[in-house]
């Protein structure tokens, strides 16, 4: 198993934002996590990129227990997150900023002497063209638009040459046309790079077009997990989640 | 390649002015370099990783008060006090860094401040050890260097050499992340960089600088004093930087020759000095809020922008 979480719980106070989740990503999918504001998706998701502690439970990475490690070591091992809300280098131009994942991910980082710009060159244009952001390398990253923003992240991330890549809410805030762009974007990381990809989306058009596998998250507890015809199928998930919107 | 031409020049003017000014204004240049090379250790917790640093001169005077122990106490030779000094200053940058990098912004610079103090108060009252307030007098470097212009050329190749380094360091793989971990922290975290480790290293090779500056200085001015390591010597290169301009590399050197030397004269006709360099800072933080270096390299670049938009139209 790739990606494991045995029944993993996060109590913040007396709240139980995630409640004995036990989830199994295979390699190579792009497994979506979706559920209604609140029901506890991005804890989850803080949970396996080692933003959150989890309160009790396992986390497993290609058999090895991540449950204990900080971020950079997850990182390292090859699990890179996105955040909901971008985060980017604001006073860094859009290379630099990709330059800083391959620069910390190929272990350079304590090169004290070397020119920083001598490294990597065709590795960072060539994430930077992946993503369409080539166009605009020397350009601050609080200067480009917020979609290019979004990119500029998925980029960054990239750099870390990731195994699985998480992706919090990666159409946020984004038209439909973004939206559009960036699910195909992921969908061509996925199959050229061979890259899986872990994502929480709250729009149900954007997973049933692109996700393989579908995890249904409803107050902390994981509902309904399966391939989108079973979990679109599931009569508990329409009723919590879809009944509203279909 | 413009950038050079102006080291060049500026290296034949460090050259030349000991034949041209008299030996008081020699002194000052001196100073002006060994408080430069302090500025620089300090902009590099400062404009680089970040975080304010309010003690960086206890690192400056434990270089000092190493360098002058092992000399007058131990006949040390002049080279192994000056290793000391910037080594004793490293140490004791990994001990008290191993405790501030944990923490951020003014939490961070409460803590320099407050190991600054504890280091300058250690210094001050152990009065057998360290002389206490009368400090330690007497401290000569050896054969020519005892001349004030041999020691200012050697002061001037100390200082080229380690703001080489420090260059090379800013614009490295580890400089790199450093302006990462400075942009956004958490982002950088979560590229696989743990964070406090890379702090802590910059916090050594900052207190190591500090140290080198005040070993050098030491000699230079024969004696060291417990005022060396207090508050008000830290402030120093806060000010110079924030004169300068501390997103540039060259803008805390700019500042403190500035302040050294205004400084100097000023002190010729009155002893109001802090209100004349208050007024200074104010005057700059309001109209270039950047710094001087950082306000000239905004206006070359717009001025660059505005060449080429009329070449393109005409």
């Amino acid at each position: 198993m790739f990606l494991q979480t045995q029944g993993i719980t996060k109590e913040f106070g007396k709240l139980r934002a995630v409640n004995e989740v036990s989830l199994a990503i295979i390699k190579g999918d792009i497994h979506a996590i979706i559920g209604p504001n609140g029901a506890g998706k991005s804890t989850l998701f803080n949970l396996i990129t080692g933003y959150h502690r989890s309160t009790s439970g396992k986390v497993l990475f290609k058999g090895e227990e991540i449950t204990h490690l900080p971020a950079y070591t997850r990182c390292k091992l090859g699990v890179t997150r996105s955040f909901q809300i971008t985060s980017i280098y604001p006073k860094l131009t859009v290379y630099e900023s990709v330059l800083m994942a391959l620069l910390s991910h190929r272990k350079e980082t304590f090169n004290f002497f070397t020119s920083a710009k001598k490294f990597f060159k065709e590795e960072v244009w060539r994430i930077l063209e992946d993503v369409g952001l080539a166009d605009q390398a020397n350009i601050l990253g609080d200067s480009i638009s917020h979609g290019d923003k979004k990119r500029l992240e998925l980029a960054i991330t990239l750099g870390t040459e990731p195994e699985l890549l998480c992706l919090d809410e990666p159409t946020c805030g984004m038209s439909t046309e973004e939206t559009d762009n960036i699910m195909s974007l992921i969908n061509k990381l996925s199959t050229e790079r061979g890259i899986t990809i872990l994502f929480t989306e709250h729009d149900m058009s954007v997973v049933f077009g692109i996700a393989k596998r579908i995890s249904v998250l409803h107050q902390g507890t994981l509902i309904a997990d399966g391939k989108p015809e079973e979990v679109r199928a599931n009569e508990e998930v329409q009723k919590v989640y879809l009944g509203g919107t279909s | 390649m413009k950038r050079g031409w102006w080291l060049i020049l500026l290296l034949a003017l460090a050259i030349i002015a000991p034949h041209v000014i008299s030996e008081f204004y020699l002194v000052i240049l001196g100073e002006a370099l060994i408080m430069s090379l302090f500025a620089l250790s300090f902009n590099l917790l400062f404009g680089y990783m970040g975080q304010l640093s309010f003690g960086q001169a206890a690192f400056y005077g434990l270089g000092g008060y190493t360098v002058a122990m092992l000399i007058t106490k131990l006949q040390f030779s002049f080279w192994l006090s000056i290793l000391a000094g910037v080594g004793v200053a490293s140490i004791m940058g990994l001990i008290v860094g191993y405790f501030c990098v944990r923490l951020k912004g003014i939490y961070f610079s409460i803590l320099t401040l407050a190991f600054g103090q504890l280091i300058f108060v250690i210094i001050f009252k152990w009065h057998n050890f360290t002389g206490g307030d009368d400090g330690i007098q007497g401290v000569f470097p050896p054969g020519i260097l005892k001349i004030p212009i041999v020691y200012y050329y050697f002061i001037l190749v100390v200082f080229i050499i380690s703001a080489f380094i420090l260059w090379r360091i800013v614009n490295s793989p580890f400089g790199h992340t450093l302006k990462a971990m400075r942009e956004n922290p958490e982002r950088t975290e979560f590229l696989g960089i743990h964070i406090a480790r890379y702090q802590l290293i910059t916090f050594v090779i900052a207190a190591a600088f500090a140290g080198l500056a005040g070993a050098l200085w030491a000699p230079f001015y024969r004696s060291v004093a417990p005022s060396y390591l207090t508050w008000i010597k830290s402030g120093e290169p806060v000010m110079a930087a924030i004169l300068g301009g501390p997103s540039t590399f060259f803008g805390p050197v700019l500042g403190m020759f500035i302040m050294t030397f205004i400084h100097a004269y000023i002190l010729g006709f009155t002893h109001f000095w802090p209100i004349i360099m208050g007024t200074i800072i104010l005057i700059i933080i309001f109209v270039l809020p950047g710094g001087i270096l950082e306000f000239a390299k905004v206006k070359i670049k717009e001025r660059q922008e505005r060449g080429k938009l009329t070449k393109g139209s005409s």
